[in-house]
């Protein structure tokens, strides 16, 4: 009999874990509307990064982009731009870390959040207090672990490649927030 | 029951193979990794009794090779080679992890293979730039035996600011504890464990402080050799500051056994560093350190007596770490280790380089 209930709880923790992956995106605009509430207008593009734009930024963080897209979601209210947010990845020890930064209409960050973590160490980095360092910072900060963003033991490689990885998509708006 | 445990593991297998296909999407490409560390010593022992020792070691040379499947299975392994040579008696080839990994969410996941337990600091983090001196603390050797490996599986997960990990695996040999290393020589290091004792080890560590980490971890098992059974129990404490240009480390761990003369081995570190990267507006990292330990593998003992001074060992280190780049490391330390029994002391000197990747 109790063999019976550990078995069925384990089954409906299971099921209520992972039966309803939630998409990427879907999980985006979810953290956009925790951000910002409801009665938004979100409009997602998928963005080809500028050849040019990209081997500039790749050479000053020391960091390849994931791909040569990211996805792009302007964020309106009553027909104002409010926000834009670029969703992209960079690799953590072995897998893939996607991540979304939110850029007010100046090109400061308003907040940074960890979409999906898929490796078994670091995931501290999904800790709110970790990207509460990135609020407001612009195009000129330093983005340097264990100057102006603390490190979290057992999870070095995944805090220095988000760094790195935020670090690029503020270059990348900077350069790109008029074109878009 | 059985009709209800079958319906139920259908079910879960399922649930496991159709999410997967449903779980794809843009962000994610299975994909093989390899990774890997290494580090060269210059080692120069001075003891006051003996003459000096002074050697050239390309002490750990290792590669990581991953595979990812899909965003929940994995396969992760760490093949180690210590001391550039393996011949009867030298060196060692030695597989220190090998295990599929299955990460069903993001605050849960499974390992089952040739797993590391999460027991202090050094033993699941131990690439060279990432601790201070040139060979891993004497506390990571005689109260952790790092790096403890072996066959076994795992559940690991967050939740909140928390993280944890719960370990089953082979456990320790008793007849070989001994009075100056401890549980060290029990290790059964994956090979055809016997698998009649399993050890347990829960561990949980809390990040919610800016730079902080701190946790612990509890260990047991009943060990068990070909002459002689041994409960014992290792816990542990440690915590770890990294932020503002500080970085503090602090470890304790006492390891108690329920049988033979030695009833405890226990020991603790600190290292207090400070990155002066600022200060000289360096592209490195330039960090000095000062650490100071205290281990005694037999700390109290049945017997009492001169066994207990022969193993305790007190040391204190200064030293400098630098780093052209997050990922190499440069280091150089001096340090003055003293035995309690005749206050016998020996100077050290190591110069080393690591690297990781």
């Amino acid at each position: 009999m109790i063999f019976n209930k550990i078995i069925f709880i384990i089954s409906f923790f299971l099921a209520v874990t992972i039966i309803y992956p939630q998409s990427i995106k879907r999980q985006t605009i979810e953290i956009i509307k925790s951000q910002f509430g409801d009665n938004l207008n979100i409009e997602s593009i998928k963005y080809d990064i500028p050849l040019k734009i990209k081997n500039e930024i790749e050479k000053k963080t020391q960091q390849h982009f994931y791909s040569e897209v990211v996805y792009i979601f302007k964020i309106t209210r009553s027909d104002s731009l409010i926000s834009t947010g670029i969703l992209d990845n960079v690799y953590g020890k072995s897998m893939p870390i996607t991540f979304l930064v939110l850029f007010d209409i100046k090109g400061e960050i308003i907040s940074t959040d960890i979409v999906k973590y898929r490796e078994p160490y670091g995931g501290g980095i999904k800790i709110r207090r970790w990207n509460d360092q990135f609020k407001g910072k612009n195009p000129n900060s330093k983005f340097k672990v264990g100057e102006d963003i603390y490190s979290i033991s057992g999870a070095t490689i995944s805090v220095r490649s988000v760094t790195k990885g935020i670090q690029k998509l503020i270059l990348l708006f900077e350069k790109i927030k008029n074109k878009i | 029951m059985r009709k209800f445990f079958f319906f139920s593991a259908t079910l879960i297998i399922i649930i496991l193979l159709t999410n997967d296909i449903l779980a794809q999407d843009d962000f994610f490409t299975p994909k093989t990794t390899i990774g890997g560390y290494g580090e060269l010593h210059y080692n120069n022992e001075n003891p006051e009794v003996g003459s000096t020792s002074k050697t050239l070691d390309f002490h750990r040379f290792v590669l990581f090779v991953s595979h990812s499947w899909s965003e929940k299975w994995s396969f992760k392994s760490e093949v180690e080679i210590e001391h550039n040579f393996i011949k009867s008696g030298q060196g060692e080839l030695e597989i220190e992890q090998a295990f599929l990994n299955f990460q069903p969410s993001e605050n849960i996941g499974f390992q089952a293979g040739v797993i590391v337990p999460s027991i202090g600091l050094i033993n699941p983090y131990h690439e060279p730039p990432l601790f201070f001196g040139v060979e891993r603390p004497e506390y990571s050797k005689y109260i952790i035996p790092t790096t403890w490996f072996g066959n076994g599986a795992a559940m690991y997960g967050n939740f909140n600011d928390f993280t944890f990990k719960l370990s089953v695996m082979e456990g320790l040999n008793s007849d070989k504890f001994s009075a100056n290393k401890g549980i060290r020589g029990g290790r059964q290091n994956g090979f055809k464990s016997d698998a009649s004792k399993f050890l347990y080890s829960a561990n949980i560590d809390y990040l919610g402080l800016p730079g902080l980490m701190f946790g612990g971890s509890f260990t047991y098992n009943e060990a068990k050799g070909n002459t002689t059974e041994n409960k014992i129990t290792l816990t542990e404490f440690h915590g770890k500051y990294d932020a503002n240009n500080l970085i503090a480390v602090f470890e304790f761990g006492n390891i108690s056994y329920n049988s033979g003369n030695i009833e405890n081995s226990r020991g603790y570190y600190f290292d207090l560093g400070y990155n002066l990267k600022e200060v000289l507006k360096s592209e490195s990292d330039i960090i000095p350190f000062f650490r100071y330990t205290d281990y005694n593998t037999a700390a109290n003992t049945i017997s009492g007596g001169i066994i207990e001074t022969q193993n305790h060992f007190s040391k204190w280190m200064i030293g400098v770490s630098v780093k052209p780049i997050p990922s190499i490391v440069v280091k150089v330390d001096y340090s003055q280790r003293e035995r309690e029994l005749e206050s016998l002391k020996t100077k050290l000197f190591n110069l080393g380089v690591g690297y990781m990747f």
